[in-house]
């Protein structure tokens, strides 16, 4: 084996070490907060987001009641524009480096896997949380009808969006078209198959956001018989899991 | 030159069009040590074999592998970086496995092929970040450091998206330098540089192997090899055709016919010419274009313009039709 000399470097040659696991979140989070933030992006999604507080006002302008109220947050709200820009953001924030080929950057390195995954889901989540629990809980406050379906949507809002970028951070990580798979199981499995009956609805992250509007509001909708516990016990199980299955993945994963 | 697949054959010479050796053969050869030791490595996508059955191992020193597009080059830079892991075979870096060893991946660096980078970064922040997640001391420091040594100082705040190809390749070789690399790998780093950039890259991967770096660089131009090192890995359809001295393949080029085309005023006189002086082992003439085949090509050279002159003819062009790459892996892989 060849002796490796230093070579002439300002300062002495570094000691080999191995990047802390928090120092490693620290650093992908940065790095993939700045690689999701993108105007269009954003912009896109804030006017996808704002449909609902429109909505929400112009319920409250109609003095609509509860029950009204409750179906535009869990039909509008929880069934399309949290998944959608948890999709978009948590599918991208290991799928857009995947894709553009800069993910060797922090692959390559003297770090742990899951630092690199839990730094990509909380740059999703710090994107994704304003702009959909800002426009949806003024939604709610705007529909004029107490103030139980507000504390409900702020709740589920933040369990939905723990588990939905979760979710789409591993389907990033694992499948090239995360995008297509993601609007598949948002617009297929839980707004269609999973409303076909109590046993296939556990698996919907859908049917426990709408549990919690229920428990909350207590409007009756169909298909979100779970305890609050239960509610929000599973999303964050389904979470860690996500974040777990994310980091093996990523381990094994082939890099470009 | 030394001729692979095994046994070596001591002296260069050409292949046989390969053939797949059987993994049982392959095995039964003791597993090579070195800085980078590939034993009977293969990667297979599907049905699509990439690199087959190749085995070497380097230390020290710049080391050039060779081959064309489409060769296996970049699979197997990164099998041996861990992005990707072999189908068979096994591939060590400084003793260990780098998919799975995370302490070896801190001693390893790699300039990618791709030119991607992120953009939104300026030249600083790109390397800076490539430094804390190496966990160097002082980051910022090795950061300037690291761009001084390719010229990249100056470059101010501007986002690398906006930089040249040439300048992006500078700040991917800067990146790669941060951790001081004890194994350099190096996917056609010279892309987009300008000579006087190319000539101080060289130099500096110079620097890095006389200090006991392994510097492992790809390239699929052949006068670029011929100033990166003396030791080269050729590569062809995923197997390694050959490993030695670079003087040696040239000396292999040279044994073999080159085609050359000549644009002269009388091409029938100067092929008649060049035929009767032994200079010529087949021509064509079209027009006022000459081709030939020739066994002595620097004889050639130094012939074909007095040549020119003594018979009253008026020479324009002497181009060589097939002094590339592609056309000496043909005859490393084929004898033609």
């Amino acid at each position: 084996m060849t002796t490796v000399e230093p070579i002439d470097r300002p300062s002495s040659r570094p000691t080999r070490r191995t990047v802390p696991d928090g120092r490693a979140i620290a650093l992908a989070y940065r790095v993939v907060l700045r690689q999701l933030t993108s105007v269009g992006r954003i912009v896109a999604l804030t006017l996808l987001a704002l449909v609902s507080t429109i909505a929400g006002f112009a319920l409250g302008a109609a003095d609509a009641d509860l029950d009204a109220a409750v179906r535009l947050i869990s039909g509008l709200g929880f069934a399309v524009i949290v998944p959608v820009v948890a999709l978009v953001f948590g599918g991208a924030a290991i799928g857009d480096l995947r894709e553009d080929k800069t993910l060797v950057y922090l692959w390559l390195r003297p770090v742990n896997r899951w630092p690199l995954v839990v730094g990509a889901y909380l740059a999703a989540l710090t994107l994704s949380a304003p702009i959909t629990l800002i426009p949806l809980v003024t939604a709610a406050i705007l529909t004029g009808t107490g103030g139980g379906i507000v504390s409900a949507t702020l709740i589920a809002g933040v369990v939905a969006l723990l588990a939905y970028n979760a979710v789409f951070t591993l389907l990033g990580i694992w499948l090239r078209r995360f995008i297509v798979w993601g609007l598949a199981y948002i617009l297929i499995w839980e707004g269609f198959i999973a409303l076909g009956g109590a046993g296939v609805a556990r698996f919907a992250i859908r049917k426990y956001t709408r549990s919690i509007l229920v428990d909350r509001t207590g409007v009756d909708l169909d298909l979100a018989d779970f305890s609050m516990t239960t509610s929000i016990v599973v999303p964050l199980v389904v979470a860690v899991g996500a974040v777990a299955i994310g980091s093996w993945r990523l381990a094994r994963q082939d890099v470009d | 030159m030394t001729a692979l697949p095994p046994p070596p054959q001591p002296t260069a010479s050409p292949l046989p069009p390969p053939v797949l050796a059987p993994a049982a053969t392959v095995s039964a050869l003791p597993a090579l040590t070195g800085m980078i030791a590939v034993n009977d490595v293969s990667k297979f996508f599907g049905s699509v074999v990439a690199v087959s059955d190749v085995r070497f191992a380097i230390d020290g020193g710049v080391t050039a592998l060779l081959g064309p597009n489409g060769a296996g080059k970049s699979t197997l830079f990164r099998m041996m970086c861990g992005l990707t892991p072999a189908s068979r075979g096994t591939v060590r870096v400084l003793g260990a496995d780098p998919r799975t060893d995370r302490d070896v991946r801190g001693r390893i660096a790699l300039v990618p092929q791709q030119d991607a980078l992120f953009d939104h970064l300026d030249a600083h922040g790109m390397v800076l970040i490539a430094a804390q997640t190496h966990g160097v001391d002082d980051p910022e420091g090795t950061a300037r450091w690291a761009l001084e040594q390719v010229d990249l100082t100056d470059v101010g705040d501007k986002p690398v998206g906006k930089f040249s190809k040439g300048m992006r390749q500078r700040v991917k070789v800067a990146s790669a330098l941060v951790n001081d690399p004890d194994v350099l790998i190096l996917d056609e780093p010279l892309t987009g540089l300008d000579p006087v950039q190319r000539r101080r890259m060289i130099a500096l991967f110079h620097r890095l192997g006389d200090a006991g770096r392994c510097v492992l660089v790809s390239s699929h131009v052949l006068d670029e090899v011929a100033r990166l090192g003396s030791r080269v890995l050729v590569i062809a359809q995923g197997r390694l055709v050959a490993t030695g001295d670079y003087r040696d393949l040239r000396a292999l080029m040279d044994d073999r016919p080159l085609r050359i085309r000549l644009a002269v005023s009388d091409p029938r006189r100067m092929a008649a010419a060049l035929v009767e002086r032994g200079l010529a082992t087949a021509v064509s003439v079209e027009a006022e274009r000459l081709t030939l085949d020739t066994l002595d090509a620097d004889a050639l050279g130094r012939t074909v313009a007095p040549l020119a002159i003594e018979l009253g003819v008026r020479l324009t062009e002497v181009s060589p039709l097939d002094d590339d790459l592609e056309s000496v892996f043909r005859y490393l892989v084929e004898g033609r």
